[in-house]
């Protein structure tokens, strides 16, 4: 893992995304390095989903550039498939596939997608549900599970796949408070394993613990990047001190 | 690209299907068969004409009748192969103009009127009009229909005698059997009916009966048609006028026009009731239609629904051209009738691309064309509806588009409209009726062929609603164990 960091993961260069004449995101450069894990907040309308969404084409930026593994999302010529089956996103609503079993959930993607055998997609798939703790699960629909329960099966789902990068987007929002810790716990644990996340929450707690890095963004601009540490007991700009009063 | 190809993929399953239905039907095409490699005659008849020419549907399901005996025995004394061409009688005419059929023997009078557009050969037979209604009315004249309600058969001999007539309301049906219900029900008080099958109606309905008109030697007798200019004309002369002088003609009347005709005015009931005994014979004939109609509904549902699919896809497309071809293409199968669709489709595609489309294939494509239209709506409404995030859960695991549409909307959006489909298929089921317009003998064609055959108009009626009825109930069921499938996953 050392030998890998300080190598960058994700190059962003003058990132901006407008609808019509909003402006959601104003200009946004960082780099994110192998096994960083970035917690993106701010206030709700700051730009931080969008951002993120732009990290897998799911936005179409408006003009800048986004450089993965040195391949250069923007270019038209990049197959935006391809490196999709790279990065593994998390839904605040999960949006796991209803009409599928569990087990199903995910295997369809690896098999489908990869050309992996059924078995060998399957025997993966029963090993990361153990590793979310849901391995009684397997075989009923997600209708019959707890929101927490959908969550840790969206991130196995994508897990499913090797992703090198993962993207979470407020995955524990849409949960009741009692189920926001099994989730929380599931996304430690991977950060633990030197995987490369940028994770937007509301969570201050989380995001001081878990995260290596805090971006802070504010009116589609990221004003601050700095160690959780650092960051919480100091920020550097006022609108960020302001932001951390009224949440914490 | 790959939508293209999918398109493509589709138009060859329908294609092919199509043609296996039009090889499975027999007849259809012969026409077209071309290049005979033996001299092969056809023949165009309205076989719903006792007896002159109708289905033996309680039997072989062949062609009987006097028109049909004669042309056979000509047909062999000059040496050709004879095949049977059923049309409607309305289109007997055209089909001899645009040389569909060689022929038409269908108890047509050589009127002045027919004279103009066809050759015919010499009478071969001369009928008697009869005035039919109920038996309590017992009309002995046409005098005595002043001031009254007759019906007569559109096209007819009889049509011409009625408008002769001063002082009656006159009312023109398609079939013979129309009229005697609108007897039965009082909406004529009689119709004018030549004698043969006059006899054949009172013989099977006891409430009605019929009076002889005297002989009109100025009417037309029935006579062959040919095209203008045909050879044939002065083969069948000499062949009808040898069977004239060696008794073969007298022979062949004699065995579909039993002597004692005129003493049969009968006695019997009156009353509205109905004969079901009769109608069993029938059965295994009329069963036979669910075959097609269920084959027609299956094509044209499966067709319509895959073209219909895809074009929901082009309406949900980000490329202008698609969507407004969808969009063109659903405005123009909503906004005409089916039934000039399928008259289009029958009679166009062979003078636009020369291939003689059987009818069953002319009109599983009318339906499934018109079909798609309709549900390419209904499927975008359902794809509309499933949840956004779907879709982007599948792009963020690098899905390609193709496999998520098939595999991932699609299911959903099926499972919403289900009810809706279902709806569409039942529609079908019961709209294939229309194909028998064409001539594709379905339940309803042949509930029609049995109406002329049994001489019952009302009975073939309610069994073959009774059958529509339960192809719905069973398809319905299917349905419903298909949506309780899908539901599992709630």
């Amino acid at each position: 893992m050392t030998d890998k960091k300080n190598e960058p993961a994700i190059i962003v260069e003058n990132l901006t995304k407008s609808y019509g004449k909003l402006e959601v995101l104003k200009g946004i450069s960082t780099t994110v390095v192998k096994g960083e894990v970035v917690a993106l907040i701010g206030p709700s309308g700051s730009g931080k989903s969008t951002f993120l969404r732009c990290l897998n084409m799911l936005e179409v930026p408006t003009s800048g550039k986004i450089v993965i593994d040195g391949t250069d999302l923007t270019d038209r010529r990049t197959d935006i498939t391809r490196v999709r089956q790279r990065i593994g996103m998390v839904f605040q609503h999960f949006h796991l596939f209803p009409h599928m079993t569990v087990i199903d959930n995910l295997t369809f993607a690896p098999v489908k997608v990869k050309g992996m055998s059924k078995e060998e997609a399957r025997a993966k798939g029963m090993l990361l549900l153990e590793r979310v703790g849901l391995k009684d699960k397997a075989d009923v629909y997600p209708a019959r599970l707890s929101g927490g329960q959908k969550q840790r099966v969206a991130i196995a789902r994508s897990l499913a796949m090797d992703p090198d990068i993962m993207l979470f987007d407020e995955p524990t929002s849409a949960l009741d408070p009692e189920m926001v810790k099994e989730v929380l716990a599931v996304i430690r644990d991977l950060a633990s394993t030197g995987m490369t996340m940028l994770i937007v929450t509301h969570e201050m707690k989380f995001a001081r613990e878990a995260a290596s890095t805090i971006y802070f963004l504010d009116g589609g601009r990221l004003l601050e990047r700095s160690e959780p540490a650092s960051f919480f007991a100091k920020p550097q700009t006022e609108r960020a001190a302001k932001f951390l009063e009224q949440v914490l | 690209m790959k939508r293209i190809n999918l398109l493509a993929a589709a138009l060859c399953l329908l294609l092919t299907v199509g043609l296996l239905v039009g090889s499975l039907l027999p007849g259809q095409a012969s026409a077209a068969d071309g290049a005979a490699p033996e001299k092969t005659i056809v023949m165009g008849t309205s076989p719903d004409y006792p007896p002159y020419e109708n289905v033996d549907a309680a039997g072989s399901g062949d062609y009987v009748g006097l028109d049909i005996d004669i042309a056979r025995h000509i047909a062999d004394r000059l040496g050709y192969k004879l095949e049977i061409s059923a049309l409607d009688f309305n289109g007997l005419i055209a089909a001899l103009q645009s040389h569909r059929v060689d022929f038409v023997m269908s108890a047509m009078s050589a009127t002045e009127e027919r004279r103009k557009s066809v050759d015919f050969s010499d009478y071969y037979y001369f009928a008697r009009n009869t005035i039919v209604s109920k038996k309590e009315n017992g009309f002995a004249s046409l005098d005595e229909l002043k001031g009254k309600r007759i019906g007569v058969q559109l096209g007819s001999t009889q049509e011409a005698v009625a408008s002769g007539m001063k002082d009656v309301e006159i009312k023109k049906l398609n079939k013979i059997s129309d009229l005697i219900q609108e007897i039965k029900t009082n909406r004529i008080d009689a119709a004018i009916i030549e004698d043969a099958v006059a006899m054949g109606y009172t013989d099977a309905n006891p409430d009605l009966n019929f009076t002889m008109l005297e002989a009109d030697s100025s009417s037309d007798g029935y006579a062959i048609a040919f095209p203008k200019g045909s050879p044939l004309t002065a083969q069948f002369n000499e062949a009808l006028k040898e069977m004239k002088a060696d008794g073969t003609l007298q022979k062949l009347v004699d065995k579909w026009f039993p002597e004692d005709r005129e003493a049969k005015s009968k006695e019997g009931g009156g009353g509205f009731r109905l004969n079901f005994a009769k109608m069993e014979k029938y059965i295994g004939y009329l069963l036979r239609g669910v075959y097609v109609t269920l084959l027609f509904t299956l094509v044209s549902a499966l067709f319509g629904f895959i073209w219909g699919g895809i074009l929901s896809l082009f309406k949900l497309s980000r490329f202008v051209v698609l969507r407004g071809f969808a969009t063109v293409y659903t405005s123009i199968f909503r906004g005409t009738p089916l039934l000039l669709q399928l008259m289009m489709i029958y009679y166009a595609v062979p003078q636009l691309f020369g291939y003689n489309i059987p009818a069953l294939l002319a009109a599983g494509l009318a339906f499934g064309l018109n079909s798609a239209a309709y549900l390419s709506e209904t499927i975008r409404g359902g794809i509309l509806a499933v949840d956004k995030g779907q879709r982007e859960a599948s792009l963020a695991l690098g899905i390609p588009y193709k496999t998520m549409m098939i595999s991932i909307i699609l299911p959903q959006a099926v499972k919403n409209i289900l009810p809706a489909l279902v709806n569409e298929c039942v529609a079908l089921v019961k709209e294939s009726s229309l194909v028998s317009v064409i001539g594709v003998a379905d339940l309803m064609r042949r509930a029609s062929v049995v109406q002329a055959d049994s001489f019952l108009a009302f009975e073939p009626l309610l069994i073959a609603g009774a059958i529509y009825y339960v192809l719905v109930l069973v398809l319905t069921s299917l349905a419903r164990l298909l949506e309780r499938r899908l539901r599992r996953s709630d």
